[in-house]
């Protein structure tokens, strides 16, 4: 197990760091991508493969493939020139102080340096996250249930054409939809 | 493997996808980055409710959940907005962006 867990935290990383380097955007994509599914294995090896299934389902195959759309409807990706290298010297020298500062924390947090304790698969199994969504999270739930409602909606007016709303449609049609 | 390796890979996530919302231009690259941070913060909740005895373990597993579900969202938005930008001025780079500034 420990060596599996270093080969995905290993590729996480190395995703990581070609999402954030790459020029080509698609390629950035694919890092992400990588990255992505190594979290998704890791969630599986801290005990829950349940929500690495849905990262896997989710971001994978539902965010990484609307980007991919994205660029594809966007960007014409040879022409995208560099960023110039002030920009990433400020970025990265703000990025690395973060690093080292939080770093700092939470080495000196005194974190618990023991192995995790043993599951118990009762209060982990699937069907006990589903009474918790459904009990004691219900409201949370459904909130965010409406959220999602609202992006959809509001993904469709923002990206809608301007001149389906502008333009005057025929009488007849006016007709038939207004009555 | 123990708590302090998963908060580290966790904070080293978290610094590359910073780095790529401040350094990048493109506006895709931009939400990459937005995307890198959101999974830091998903693992360090996995990490914690593994690690810690935690009174149910149920809860950290529906935060990443939830975390997933807003992220959905917010890439629904996102990308809308990119579509719409690039239809007005054939360019996502937020250098081009200047329209609310004072």
């Amino acid at each position: 197990m420990g060596g599996m867990t270093g080969l995905l935290m290993a590729l996480a990383v190395a995703g990581a760091l070609l999402a954030v380097s790459l020029k080509n955007v698609l390629h950035a994509i694919f890092g992400l991508a990588v990255t992505l599914l190594a979290v998704a294995g890791l969630f599986v090896v801290l005990g829950s493969p349940f929500v690495g299934t849905m990262q896997v389902l989710i971001y994978v195959g539902g965010i990484t493939v609307a980007m991919v759309f994205a660029v594809m409807l966007s960007t014409v990706v040879q022409t995208h020139q560099a960023e110039s290298p002030w920009r990433r010297a400020g970025a990265a020298f703000v990025a690395v102080g973060f690093a080292v500062g939080v770093g700092l924390v939470i080495i000196g947090a005194g974190l618990p340096k023991g192995l995790a304790p043993a599951l118990i698969e009762d209060a982990w199994s699937v069907r006990q996250l589903g009474t918790s969504l459904l009990g004691d999270y219900n409201v949370v739930f459904e909130v965010l249930s409406v959220v999602l409602l609202l992006a959809i909606i509001g993904a469709i007016v923002i990206s809608r054409r301007e001149e389906d709303v502008v333009t005057p449609a025929p009488a007849a049609a006016v007709e038939e939809t207004h009555p | 493997m123990n708590l302090e390796s998963f908060v580290l890979l966790s904070l080293v996530l978290f610094t590359l996808g910073l780095y790529a919302v401040m350094a990048r231009r493109n506006l895709i690259a931009i939400l990459i980055g937005i995307e890198l941070m959101l999974n830091a913060a998903s693992l360090n909740f996995m990490a914690f409710n593994r690690f810690l005895p935690v009174e149910d373990p149920t809860v950290g597993q529906l935060f990443v959940l939830f975390i997933i579900g807003l992220a959905a969202a917010e890439v629904a938005i996102a990308l809308s907005i990119i579509l719409v930008v690039y239809r007005e001025r054939k360019r996502i780079d937020v250098d081009d962006i200047t329209e609310l500034k004072g």
